[in-house]
């Protein structure tokens, strides 16, 4: 074995010679593991043992704003099962002596001193020239809210009867945060109702898509070929409609005895017939490029059969992408319910959703008397943006090797 | 002696027997002389029209002397105006052009504004038992193309397009028939026709008046290019193949439509003339320079030289007139918009007036006695049920919440303005008493089930589904309205809107139990127009679509009432169609009313809700206050928009010409 | 290229037939046809509806045979240009049409470009300082675009220009100019008019073009080729613009054939608000009255044009990327 010189071999760091006392050294007792250095510490283990979707949830952490939306949304989806409980009203209450009353502002100062929140409240009057119903805030009518009270009563998603609300208005007064409508019924309750039909349409739509797109991107993508061609016009037909015309034709053949729920599912249905073509050209293009891969070799070889193929192997690679692409789906899908009850051809009263409320305010009288009619185009509006984040974070973390 | 027009002197007797409506047709098989309430006395001399001095002047158009007839109708009420201006308007489709023809209201015999029925058009028109009539034409009266208008028009009209087979397959109008008979026709001479039937037909003269007129007349000259007949067959070839017609037939339907007028080249003896080729969406009308009417100084009417009708959506119609696009305004403008446009008055130079609507309730429901589902078919044909559905509705609430406590809270049934109306027959069940509705369902054994609803003998819920046509906002908010009130009585309502077509299907098929519609047209009846509303008379009637259409098609289809009380009003209705005078017809009336009342066939709720008319303030001759209705009432015909003048200037609308800015 | 465009071509003619039966069915499928509604509609307001020319009009189109007569009647007409009647408006189908289709390529060119100019100086400008402050607020600003219902925005804005700048509500100019000829002060009327449409119509394309030639330029941004000439010395501005700007182009030609048929389909409910003479409201109208040959036939005609529109852009994009040319006809 050859010396290797290293630096000017001094006394102290000479290597003795044999049979003299070894250099002062230490040596550890524990037991000696030669894979030592592989070894990953549980921190380092977690890393890169991590699952796909763990290093998704990693990557999207890091995308603030798609974090801070996803926190909106799931807020809102659980605020739509505790609705009842919610709005100060429930959903159908209405007062005569109320009607189109201007929002009301929360007070919590009194002479400079901070006090329980209160609303001034309302004295009424009505212009007999121009038919207007004048509202003025009285300061001497201080009607305090009451928290976790117990206030209109309703039926806890129609099984259980309940009346306790998170806020009501003072007793004998009146709680119009966003001010009342032309029947005279609060609108935050009704916007807050209306949660609960236009975000879960969105999700319903979402799922028939996806499903429409699964199946027949898949099919196409898999076999390729005459299928693919064939499938491939057929997507070509479904894209070349501008969607407004179809929506029309198609909800004007719902029929009228069904129930307002019934017509509800119908409208999803209709709105997921629709969108599914982009995702279903995603699933193919995918498909086609991933069935070359040795895995998938690997299994048509052991025999599996097509559907395990595709639902086992190939799928669950593109998921991701699938789920980001879904997730941006949805915000066409509340802007189609709301234009369609816009037309008119949506949902109608008494089902409330925000585009039934958004109908009742597209007209002259509201813009420029009733403006506080229009705020629910600011939940649509929030909904929209979050989701769109959301969809952006969840596409930039889909391929987390990337 | 009659009681005159508040505005006209009384006119003096002339030739014949004069008599009062009243007291004419108190008396049954007196002849009876219509003569229009303008006529006579000294004819004040022409002066010709300003706007066709330069026609006049090289020849296109003859002197206003051989324009207008030798004895114009002479218009004595209102002010007198000056002639010129363009009046802007604001209308949904270009289909509107025939509002042109109802504003106008050239008619032969006319609605006064206190719905008299005077001869407009006519110089005379002499009534004989109600069943033989002798129309008068005016001497010299001339087309819009200069044509005379003569009784070849109503020969033409008569026996070429109503007795032809190929042009009336249905046969003459029904209007024309008096219990299935159609008229004797004789032309007397040049100005002077005469129809007869054997028995009475009241519904002529109020058809020849309405609206949507009962035309008797046509441009035979301009016709016959279309008529085999008459016109050179290869040219008559080449018309329809240049048309893309199928036929002759064809062709010459389409271009006769009078009611239509979206004819520029058809002659018309209405105020203002289609200029515009259709379709456009700026449709401009221009004076008849052969207009029949003159004022009492010799200006030939219409005062307003053009109108211009500008074709918008009619969800922005309110916004543009709020803006001050329109100077007369009141289609497509409903109470909710009063507020909004108030607004607008000052900056746009327009004063919102608030007129009345005639139906008989705006809103009303319409149980379907005809319904399939035989337990809701009993229940329905069962008065008690009705009457309870009606006593429990809130009509107050309806009325403050709604229309600011303006309307006239009631049953479907005639307005106070109506001579026959008696506050009975408003207030017949339509109090608010949900005890006494309890009490009738309690009766009936309509027992209260899970959650205070009640049942059907069956066992089924008894919830009502109200369908509507969707159209307006409105009724879901009275329908929410009802709702509530109908939950005292244990009753719950469903809306179910659909389209049009759809909704009247269900109906007329009897899927529907119950819809929500207009209440009955004409709120504003006399005796002399039929009450063919009260009575099954046509499947258009919502709440028993089958016995109207078994009197429709004579037998033919849907089935015959079975009901005493709807068959008697059917017999009263017959006998209304047979009566002879004045009084036999009011007798009939009151009885249809009360039954009416008492059966509760359809449900009212409010009505006279007032109609937003917007005026610029130029204008002139327009009422403050008056009623805008279909039938009787042409909506602005019988107030004579062509008495309508503007002041100084008449600059047209505001935002055509200063660009928007005031 | 040449085998690409016949194959292309080829495959185009099932697609239209298949296209031309579902539009057909979708049409007739609500119950009743125009002249039902039509009645109903005269009927329900009092007037007596015209029986007779009605049923001319039945019979001499067919409306009394079944329906896959009808069928055939229409696309034998289609096949000819006759584009059929509209009953709706008493006049052909191709004068309808035409009568708005001017207008309505105003709007979509206007439209159009108010998209490509705004998109594309945003998207670049987020592209290249990416996570920025002003990236997010532009991208926010974008988004917020296409999240508000543009419908209710079109009222919001056409009352506010009407207090504020006194223009005329709703149509594309000033209604005495309607009928005129072209003039300098009527073009100034469309121009004023122009801009509250384009801005409701465009807005939400733009925040989805600025989206994805964001995504793109980004994409391009990271690869080799640009950190090699970054390295070598090149300008920034050069650097961008030679290379990667062209193949972040990519989505815009692509998207001229679907874009296309979406804006002349006139944005149907913002055109619906703002009352505009497009084709858009008309196509509303024609639907919900079921006048079968409008209806129809416009939205074949809609469907032809993105069928071409797609043709042209797949050319085009083969044209521009020789890696599809040279793929094509094996799989993509």
């Amino acid at each position: 074995m050859s010396e290797i010189e290293i630096g000017g071999a001094t006394a102290a760091n000479a290597v003795p010679a044999d049979g003299v006392e070894p250099l002062a050294h230490y040596v550890s007792s524990r037991p000696f593991d030669p894979y030592a250095s592989e070894r990953l510490t549980s921190a380092q283990e977690r890393f890169y043992s991590a699952s796909q979707w763990r290093m998704m949830w990693w990557k999207l952490r890091r995308h603030r704003i798609a974090v801070l939306s996803g926190a909106v949304l799931l807020a809102m989806y659980v605020s739509i099962l505790f609705c009842e409980f919610l709005a100060p009203y429930a959903a159908d209450t209405r007062n005569g002596d109320f009607i189109y009353a201007p929002p009301q502002a929360v007070h919590i100062l009194f002479d400079g001193r901070l006090v329980w929140p209160y609303v001034d409240g309302y004295d009424y009057r009505l212009d007999l020239n121009t038919l207007k119903r004048i509202y003025t805030p009285d300061p001497n009518k201080r009607e305090p809210i009451r928290f976790f009270c117990r206030g209109d009563s309703y039926r806890f998603w129609d099984l259980i009867r309940g009346d306790l609300h998170l806020f009501c208005p003072a007793r004998g007064g009146q709680l119009f945060l966003l001010g009342t409508d032309r029947l005279g019924r609060d609108m935050l309750s009704r916007i807050i109702y209306g949660a609960r039909i236009s975000l879960t349409v969105g999700l319903l739509g979402v799922v028939v898509s996806f499903t429409l797109a699964v199946l027949i991107g898949g099919i196409a993508g898999y076999y390729g070929g005459w299928t693919d061609i064939l499938i491939q016009r057929v997507i070509e037909v479904v894209q070349s409609f501008p969607h407004l015309p179809l929506w029309m034709a198609l909800s004007a053949i719902l029929p009228v005895s069904w129930s307002p729920l019934l017509v509800y599912f119908g409208i999803t249905l209709i709105l997921g017939l629709i969108e599914w073509t982009h995702l279903a050209r995603a699933v193919r293009s995918k498909l086609l490029a991933l069935r070359e891969e040795d895995f998938c070799t690997a299994a048509v070889l052991m025999g599996a059969r097509p559907a395990r193929i595709i639902g086992r192997h190939l799928l669950p690679s593109f998921m991701s992408h699938l789920i980001a692409s879904a997730t941006l789906m949805i915000p066409s899908m509340i802007l189609g319910e709301t234009a369609l009850s816009f037309l008119g051809l949506g949902l109608r009263p008494p089902m409330t959703s925000w585009g039934v409320l958004l109908n009742e305010a597209q007209n002259i009288n509201v813009v420029a008397l009733y403006p506080w009619l229009m705020l629910p185009v600011i939940p649509v509006i929030v909904t929209i943006l979050a989701f769109n984040f959301l969809g952006d974070g969840l596409r930039d973390a889909a391929d987390p090797y990337h | 002696m009659p009681k005159p027009f508040p505005d006209e002197p009384p006119e003096p007797t002339t030739k014949g027997s004069r008599l009062s409506r009243r007291t004419v047709l108190m008396s049954p098989g007196l002849a009876l002389l219509l003569r229009p309430i303008f006529a006579g006395a000294a004819k004040a001399k022409l002066a010709e029209t300003a706007y066709f001095t330069a026609e006049v002047a090289n020849g296109r158009l003859p002197a206003i002397g051989a324009r207008v007839p030798l004895e114009p109708a002479i218009v004595r009420s209102g002010s007198v105006g000056r002639q010129g201006g363009t009046l802007h308007l604001l209308m949904g489709s270009t289909h509107d052009t025939r509002q042109m023809v109802v504003y106008g209201y050239a008619r032969l015999i006319a609605y006064t504004p206190s719905l008299k029925l005077v001869p407009d058009i006519l110089a005379a028109a002499d009534v004989k038992d109600g069943r033989m009539f002798t129309l008068t034409l005016r001497k010299g009266m001339k087309w819009s193309d200069g044509h005379p208008f003569t009784a070849e028009d109503f020969r033409y009209w008569f026996e070429e397009m109503a007795e032809n087979p190929q042009l009336s397959p249905d046969g003459p109008p029904i209007e024309l028939l008096s219990q299935g008979e159609a008229p004797r026709f004789e032309v007397l001479n040049d100005v002077t026709v005469r129809y007869s039937w054997t028995r009475p037909n009241p519904l002529f003269l109020p058809s020849l008046a309405g609206p949507d007129p009962l035309y008797i007349y046509a441009p035979a000259h301009y016709l016959k290019q279309f008529n085999p007949k008459y016109a050179d067959k290869v040219r008559l070839a080449a018309l329809v193949k240049q048309y893309h017609e199928r036929n002759w037939a064809a062709l010459h339907s389409r271009m006769s439509g009078m009611y239509r007028n979206n004819n520029p080249d058809m002659p018309s003896l209405e105020p203002w003339i289609l200029k515009t080729p259709l379709p456009a969406s700026r449709i401009i009308f221009e004076r008849n320079p052969y207009y029949y009417r003159v004022d009492k100084t010799g200006q030939q009417l219409p005062y307003i030289d053009r109108v211009v009708l500008t074709i918008a959506d009619s969800r922005i119609i309110p916004a543009k007139t709020g803006a001050g696009e329109s100077q007369l305004q009141a289609r497509y403008l409903s109470f909710d918009d009063y507020t909004f446009l108030k607004r607008g008055e000052r900056r746009n130079g327009y004063k919102v007036r608030l007129w009345r609507t005639g139906p008989g309730s705006q809103w009303a429901l319409y149980p379907n006695l005809n319904t399939n589902d035989p337990v809701w078919r009993g229940l329905m044909r069962d008065v008690r049920f009705r009457r309870a559905l009606s006593l429990a509705i809130d009509r107050h609430e309806i009325n403050e919440a709604l229309y600011f406590g303006l309307g006239i809270e009631g049953q479907n049934t005639l307005l106070p303005k109506s001579p026959l109306y008696r506050p009975e027959y408003r207030t017949a069940w339509a109090g608010y008493d949900p005890q006494e509705a309890n009490r009738l369902l309690d009766l009936i054994g309509l027992k209260r089930g899970g959650g205070g609803i009640r049942q059907l003998p069956d066992g089924r819920p008894a919830e009502i589904i109200v369908e509507d046509n969707g159209e307006s906002g409105e009724q879901s908010d009275l329908l929410e309205l009802i709702r509530d009130s109908w939950r005292h009585i244990g009753i719950p309502l469903f809306e179910k809107p659909s389209q049009l077509t759809l909704f009247r299907r269900r109906i007329f098929s009897g899927e529907a139990i119950m819809s929500l519609d207009k209440g009955i047209e004409n709120g504003l009846a006399t005796a002399e127009m039929p009450p063919w509303e009260l009575a099954p008379t046509t499947q258009q009637q919502y709440e028993w679509p089958k016995w109207g259409q078994y009197f429709e098609t004579k037998g033919k289809a849907g089935e015959p009432p079975d009901l005493p009380s709807a068959i008697r009003l059917r017999d009263l209705y017959r006998q209304w169609l047979a009566a002879a005078g004045h009084d036999e017809q009011a007798r009939i009336w009151q009885a249809m009313l009360k039954i009416w009342a008492d059966e509760v066939y359809s449900i009212g709720t409010v009505a006279g809700i007032p109609q937003p008319v917007v005026v610029d303030d130029r204008l002139r001759n327009v009422p403050e206050e008056g009623i805008y209705n279909w039938d009787p009432g042409a909506y602005f015909g019988i107030y004579k928009p062509d008495r309508f003048w503007f002041v100084s200037g008449a600059a047209p609308a505001k935002s055509a010409a200063t660009g928007g800015q005031r | 290229m040449g085998r690409y465009i016949v194959h292309r071509l080829l495959v185009m003619i099932p697609t239209l037939i298949a296209i031309s039966i579902v539009v057909f069915t979708i049409i007739n499928l609500p119950p009743g046809n125009f002249f039902s509604t039509y009645i109903a509609e005269l009927q329900a307001t009092g007037q007596k509806a015209d029986l007779v020319r009605i049923h001319f009009l039945e019979q001499q189109y067919g409306f009394d045979r079944p329906l896959w007569q009808q069928y055939l009647y229409w696309v034998g007409g289609l096949l000819h240009g006759d584009l059929g009647y509209s009953f709706l408006y008493n006049e052909p189908v191709s004068q309808v049409v035409g009568d708005r289709l001017l207008l309505t390529l105003i709007v979509s060119f206007a439209t159009i470009l108010f998209t490509y100019l705004v998109a594309f100086p945003i998207g670049i400008y987020s592209a290249t300082h990416q996570y920025s402050w002003s990236d997010h607020t532009l991208t926010l600003l974008g988004f917020l675009g296409l999240a508000t219902p543009n419908f209710l925005l079109a009222l919001v804005l056409l009352y506010f220009a009407n207090v504020y700048f006194g223009i005329s509500i709703g149509g594309l100019m000033d209604p005495n100019y309607v009928n005129r000829p072209w003039s300098w002060a009527k073009t100034v009327s469309v121009l004023a008019h122009l801009w509250i449409p384009v801005i409701v119509i465009g807005l939400g394309g733009t925040a989805a073009m600025i989206r994805r030639l964001r995504a793109n330029l980004l994409d391009e941004l990271h690869k080799q080729y640009v950190v090699t000439a970054r390295a070598k010395g090149v300008a920034p501005v050069k650097l961008l613009f030679k290379y990667p700007l062209r193949m972040a182009l990519n989505p815009f030609i692509a998207d001229i054939g679907s874009l296309l048929p979406h804006v002349i389909s006139g944005a149907v409910i913002v055109s619906v608000v703002m009352s505009l003479p497009t084709t858009g409201p008309m196509l509303l109208e024609a639907l919900r009255s079921q006048d079968m040959y409008l209806a129809g036939s416009f939205l074949m005609f809609l469907a032809f044009m993105t069928v071409i529109g797609v043709l042209i852009s797949d050319l085009a994009l083969a044209a521009l990327d020789p890696r599809i040319r040279l793929q094509a006809g094996r799989r993509p």
